[in-house]
């Protein structure tokens, strides 16, 4: 990471994006939380390089809490909100972070239950899904929809239809919905 | 389309990872986030958190689209 690795950064993103995400909880209401976070992570990759350890753990990870949460509460402000900003949630997050392992990406039981779940979806809603999957986030969904042959809001309802099939799928197969929630 | 589905369909379509750049540097909030109040925008967060779960566990990478949104980014830089 040190070197601009970006293998090193991607193996990085696959366990932090989700605690960061879940970080941004209380702005969901006042800012765009998707475009916030990616800022963040895009500011993680530039400072990654020169970051100084301060013998404590996860202190990219710490870093980009920090930095998503200034932009959101930057953001928030811009729009007009009082901003939610805790100092001492952040404080008490950021403490839970540097005594905790590095963040970890998906757990390998319930990547087998997801993709049996997928295999059993309808047409379809499979095809939005794995048209959306294969965007990448680099594709707006009105392309990716054209793409399937779909119209934009029947390639979003297959979203919706796709995401509920899969997570009842979950459900039945006895996957605690919190492995799941933020 | 009716209200409520018009309203489902800005929630989907703000809990996907596909964000405009901004012109002058930075990244844009989805105009679809814009329409929705905010319990939509609270819904459109969640679904977004189970939405990425989702796609990082189908990727053999462990990547969600945000993921490699950023990482398609920094490729271009």
């Amino acid at each position: 990471m040190k070197s601009g690795d970006r293998g090193a950064f991607a193996r990085w993103l696959a366990g932090a994006e989700a605690p960061i995400r879940s970080a941004l909880r209380g702005f969901a209401a006042q800012v765009d939380t998707e475009a916030v976070l990616q800022e963040a992570l895009l500011r993680a990759w530039q400072v990654a390089p020169r970051l100084v350890p301060d013998g404590r753990e996860n202190a990219l990870l710490r870093f980009a809490v920090r930095a998503a949460r200034n932009l959101a509460v930057d953001e928030a402000r811009r729009a007009g909100f009082r901003a939610p900003a805790d100092e001492e949630d952040l404080a008490r997050l950021l403490d839970g972070l540097a005594l905790a392992g590095p963040p970890a990406g998906p757990d390998p039981l319930l990547r087998r239950a997801i993709a049996a779940c997928r295999e059993k979806l309808p047409p379809r809603p499979r095809a939005a899904l794995d048209g959306r999957l294969g965007a990448g986030g680099i594709e707006p969904d009105a392309a990716v929809a054209a793409r399937l042959g779909m119209r934009l809001n029947t390639f979003l309802q297959n979203l919706s239809r796709a995401r509920k099939a899969l997570l009842e799928c979950l459900r039945r197969a006895g996957v605690p919905e919190a492995e799941l929630s933020p | 389309m009716t209200p409520s589905r018009a309203r489902a369909a800005l929630i989907e379509a703000a809990a996907g990872a596909y964000r405009p750049a901004r012109p002058g540097g930075g990244i844009c909030s989805h105009p679809a986030w814009h329409d929705l109040d905010p319990a939509g925008r609270e819904e459109a967060f969640l679904a977004a958190a189970r939405a990425r779960r989702l796609e990082a566990a189908l990727d053999k990478e462990g990547l969600s689209a945000t993921a490699r949104a950023v990482l398609a980014r920094i490729a271009g830089w």
